[in-house]
């Protein structure tokens, strides 16, 4: 900590967070304990809202479709996470280490974050379609014959709202690493090398432990994110097939605007975050084991 | 008594006026059919010196979780779309005006009897229609000439249906192309006599009809290879299958011959007949399929009187034919009935049916939370469809499929 | 070595058509006549640039709607929230990596987790807050909340400014120059990649933003880009050659701006920092 040695110390982070502060009691806040009271009511938008209880949790716990929904959202989250990170810190990595070319890969690989996710469907759903697919005619080409409906068949539809997803977001995390990876300094390197450390240990050694704070960072910001994926599957699954990629955020979509009942979908996102709080808990604890600090 | 709700009303409306500036706020959820509409704003503006129509529009996917923040706060539009199956959801929590009074001097005789019902809720009249819809059988006359088939008539059955889509089945061709969503199955289940839901519809319970119905159709797949698994068509808008020539035969909304019209080959002959009779029904049981786009009034409307003027501007008899293309079908019988409806000259010949459709009894299925158990909007793949997708693509026994649909559907019902 | 390295190419050309595809066939969709997006097998060929009228989706979007104005509003409001994002996350993320104060952690604890709550809770009570305040339909509640907290901007840095040693405030400290001298004048300058990264985030974020701007705003005259595409969506289908013509138009900027940022970001600093 630097200023300990100031008076009045801590006038200055109390300034330093005072929009913060304020933001946070306002406009975050306020509606989130607003929701969080609406997941006690029975409230259909267009209804007057009644007191509930427990209503909404009983009604979540009891359902038939809860235990799917949560299994697809934890599916979901343990492919995209890892996909997406691995994938952005290799990109990252490479295209640091001063290529030919890093500034062409560097805007092509960051364009799907860009494009608008519509637009991109649109093409992803030629590439997974069953007959005329181009990832089908692929598979047939290299002599696999069993080719799947990739988005009409449960097996098959989470991974593939996976591979988009992480395929749209991986220059994302991609950006963050590498303002991450501007923190270290070169001399290290120039140090490893002299010591004859080969790439591999260079990497493993210097940039992993030196990077740490980074990536945490990002594997948070992934996480948070997984859970919250809508509108890729929205446009290319639409939840389906027969549920096989709703994951919360969709039900919750599904609640508060066909259903219209903000009383249930405030109890789901409830018990998102609830899920979400204790995977960031365990996260923040195994921090001390893997990140430098 | 008439005479003098209508001075009243008259009275109210001149009282707006002697006030200036009066604003009569208005949303769509159809931002193309907003625009030919602007006209006939324009026009009731005019005829209203001092009221303003604000007019905002997005589509279904957009409309609805704007307009549930607007019911959240109060704020709901003067006049704004309501959706067949939202009706009752949206009436019944008392959003929407009583519109009867509003109707008084209106001459109801003028629209399809068939279109007004939906928009009833509990007997009282919270919903108007613009236009209506009903599913029909699409077929390729240049396939079934080839196959030396009779067309489709209204005497067809089922048997004489399921013959056909077999010798209409070709190495490229399917006889038939069906797609588990509401437009493309509850006609037959409505057709021979089948129910979803019990009569006060509180619940699911799907009668014996609606099995046969089901059974039928996923027969058409797994048993006699006449119509392909709609897995296998994943990537082909379903809508395109049809016009693209890959089917001979396909029931979908009346709202598709507009896409046929834009998707097929321009040489390709095709037209559109009723989706035949069940052999479970009988001339009482069996019902026809349609339903409604509906304009709302909502209950906090400081202008009513001139909310319903506005409605009836926008379903009235000033709107124009081509204000209504392909299959949508004006509420209001003398645009519907005009020529430049029917739209002689192009296909299909005999777009008089879809008005026949209308004319008969009609039953729409719809209650509440009807998109949620039946599956529609962003929840187009859950309920009834998603579990209909599993029986079609071969990976669920029906009857376990209409097991599990039971068991959601009644869970939805009961919240 | 070498061979690593054609492998290396091979890689990332691969992943580079990968990810460059679908931009290609938006912008070779919106080259097409409207009948030909849908056939089977596709139609490869931009149909329209074999007519006179090449630009004719492109003259459509731009001329029937109040596309100028959608982009200058989008710029505004995606340009003022990003910029109050750096702002306010450098301060408050650099309290929180450097700074001393009981309980900040709580506090940052809270910041991370008001990220858990999906959009799709909160907006409703969110609409009626800004009603309450007399901000619908301005501009305001998609920039105001943006200039006072933002849990991405602040975890991002106060990660970033927790991994810039202490020592570099050393000097400065000797000279007695105050904390926010310290901050603005040492760290600040070295956070640059940081700082631009979540600018560009933020700026596409406000930018693709769709579920607030469609709440909070009424009017035309004050809708943003993605609000004005609605327009191209119909009750049953979309226009899809005018949307890829309009999703081309609305992303150019997007492209514009990282380019113009990533230069900086990988600029580097490193060695000014450590003398």
């Amino acid at each position: 900590m630097i200023f300990r040695h100031y008076q009045k110390k801590h006038l200055w982070p109390l300034a330093f967070l005072l929009p913060t502060i304020i933001g946070l009691l306002v406009f975050r806040l306020i509606p989130i304990f607003w929701s969080f009271a609406l997941s006690f009511m029975d409230w259909q938008i267009f209804d007057t809202a009644t007191f509930a209880g427990l209503d909404n949790y009983i009604y979540i716990f009891q359902s038939v479709t809860t235990l799917q929904i949560l299994r697809v959202t934890f599916l979901f989250m343990l492919m995209y996470v890892p996909g997406a990170v691995l994938l952005a810190l290799a990109l990252a990595v490479i295209l640091n280490s001063g290529l030919r070319g890093a500034a062409f890969f560097r805007g092509a690989f960051f364009l799907p974050y860009i494009t608008s996710t519509v637009a991109v469907v649109l093409v992803w759903r030629w590439i997974f379609s069953t007959r005329f697919g181009l990832l089908n005619n692929a598979l047939d080409y290299i002599g696999i014959e069993q080719n799947p409906a990739w988005l009409a068949d449960p097996a098959y539809a989470l991974p593939a709202v996976a591979i988009v997803s992480i395929w749209k977001d991986a220059g994302f995390y991609m950006l963050l690493l590498l303002a991450g990876l501007q923190t270290i300094n070169n001399e290290y390197y120039e140090a490893a090398r002299v010591d004859g450390a080969t790439r591999w240990r260079r990497f493993i050694d210097i940039t992993v432990p030196l990077l740490s704070r980074s990536l945490f960072f990002v594997l948070i910001i992934a996480m948070i994110r997984s859970t919250q994926t809508f509108e890729i599957t929205y446009s290319l699954t639409e939840g389906g097939p027969n549920g096989a990629t709703t994951t919360l955020a969709f039900a919750i979509y599904q609640r508060a605007f066909v259903d219209f009942d903000m009383g249930l979908a405030a109890a789901l996102s409830y018990v998102l975050c609830v899920i979400l709080g204790f995977l960031t808990l365990v996260q923040f604890w195994l921090r001390r084991r893997w990140v430098h600090e | 008594m008439k005479v003098s709700l209508t001075s009243i009303s008259i009275l109210a409306l001149s009282a707006s006026i002697a006030t200036a500036e009066t604003t009569i706020s208005y949303m769509s959820w159809s931002p193309d059919q907003l625009e030919l509409e602007m006209p006939v704003i324009a026009e009731f503006e005019a005829a209203n010196p001092g009221v303003t129509v604000e007019v905002q529009a997005m589509p279904p996917s957009d409309y609805w979780p704007k307009l549930s923040a607007l019911a959240a706060a109060g704020d709901l539009p003067d006049v704004f779309m309501m959706s067949s199956g939202f009706v009752d959801s949206w009436g019944l929590a008392g959003n929407l005006a009583d519109l009867a009074p509003l109707a008084e001097g209106t001459d109801l005789g003028a629209y399809f009897e068939g279109s007004l019902t939906p928009g009833m809720v509990n007997g009282t009249m919270v919903a108007f229609p613009q236009n209506w819809v009903a599913p029909v059988l699409y077929y390729n006359k240049d396939m079934f000439d080839a196959a030396g088939l009779d067309y489709p008539d209204a005497d067809m059955t089922w048997d004489e249906f399921r013959a056909a889509a077999k010798a209409l089945t070709t190495e490229d061709v399917f006889g038939y192309w069906v797609y588990g969503r509401y437009a493309h199955v509850d006609t037959w289940v409505y057709r021979n006599g089948g129910r979803y839901l019990t009569d006060d519809k509180s619940g699911i319970e799907l009668n014996a009809a609606a099995v046969n119905t089901l059974q039928f159709l996923s027969d058409l797949i797994a048993v006699d290879n006449v119509a392909p698994q709609p897995q296998e068509m994943e990537g082909i808008r379903q809508q395109d299958v049809f016009p693209l020539g890959m089917a001979a035969m396909w029931v979908d909304g009346s709202w598709n011959i507009d896409n046929v019209r834009n998707v097929a080959d321009p040489s390709m002959n095709w037209g559109i007949a009723q989706v035949p009779m069940g052999p479970d029904a009988t001339a009482d049981t069996a019902a026809a399929y349609a339903w409604a786009d509906m304009l709302s009034v909502s209950e906090t409307s400081e202008n009513k009187d001139l909310a319903w003027d506005f409605i009836q501007t926008l379903v009235g008899g000033e709107r124009s034919a081509a204000d209504f293309p392909g299959g949508k079908v004006p509420a209001y019988r003398a645009i519907a009935e005009s020529d430049e409806w029917l739209e002689r000259g192009s296909q299909p010949a005999n777009k008089e049916l879809i008005l026949e459709i209308g004319a008969q009894t009609v039953y729409s299925g719809f209650s509440e939370n009807w998109s949620t158990w039946r599956g529609y909007g962003a929840e187009g793949q859950a309920g009834l469809n998603g579990e209909l997708d599993e029986v079609f693509n071969g990976r669920k026994s029906l009857d376990d499929a209409i097991a599990a649909f039971t068991a959601y559907g009644n869970e939805v019902l009961a919240r | 070595m070498n061979r690593t390295l054609v492998l290396l190419y091979a890689a990332l050309l691969v992943y580079a058509a990968i990810a460059l595809m679908p931009f290609f066939w938006m912008l070779l969709t919106s080259f097409k006549e409207q009948r030909d997006l849908f056939r089977i097998p596709p139609e490869f060929r931009p149909t329209l640039a074999y007519t006179d009228d090449p630009f004719r989706n492109y003259a459509e979007v731009w001329t029937q709607r109040e596309f100028f104005v959608y982009f200058r509003n989008s710029m505004i409001v995606s340009g003022l929230a990003a910029l109050g994002q750096v702002m306010t996350c450098s301060l408050a993320g650099y309290a929180f990596a450097k700074m001393e104060l009981p309980g900040k952690n709580i506090l940052f604890a809270v910041v991370l987790a008001t990220a858990f709550v999906p959009a799709e809770a909160t907006i409703i009570p969110e609409f009626l807050l800004m009603r309450g305040l007399g901000w619908i339909d301005t501009w305001l509640p998609l920039i105001v909340p943006s200039f006072l907290v933002g849990a991405f901007g602040t975890f991002m840095l106060r990660e970033y400014f927790g991994a810039l040693p202490d020592e570099y405030a050393e000097a400065a400290i000797m000279d007695g120059a105050n904390p926010f001298r310290i901050f603005f004048e040492v760290y600040l300058p070295l956070a640059q990649p940081a700082l631009i990264a979540i600018f560009v985030v933020g700026f596409i974020n406000n930018w693709d933003e769709l579920l607030r701007p469609l709440i909070f705003l009424n009017s035309e005259e004050l809708f943003t880009v993605p609000l004005g595409l609605l327009s191209f969506f119909s009750q049953y289908e979309a226009a899809w050659h005018q949307l890829m013509a309009g999703s081309v138009i609305s992303i150019a900027p997007l492209v514009v701006i990282y380019m113009v940022c990533q230069r900086y970001v990988l600029q580097g600093f490193i060695g000014g920092g450590m003398k």
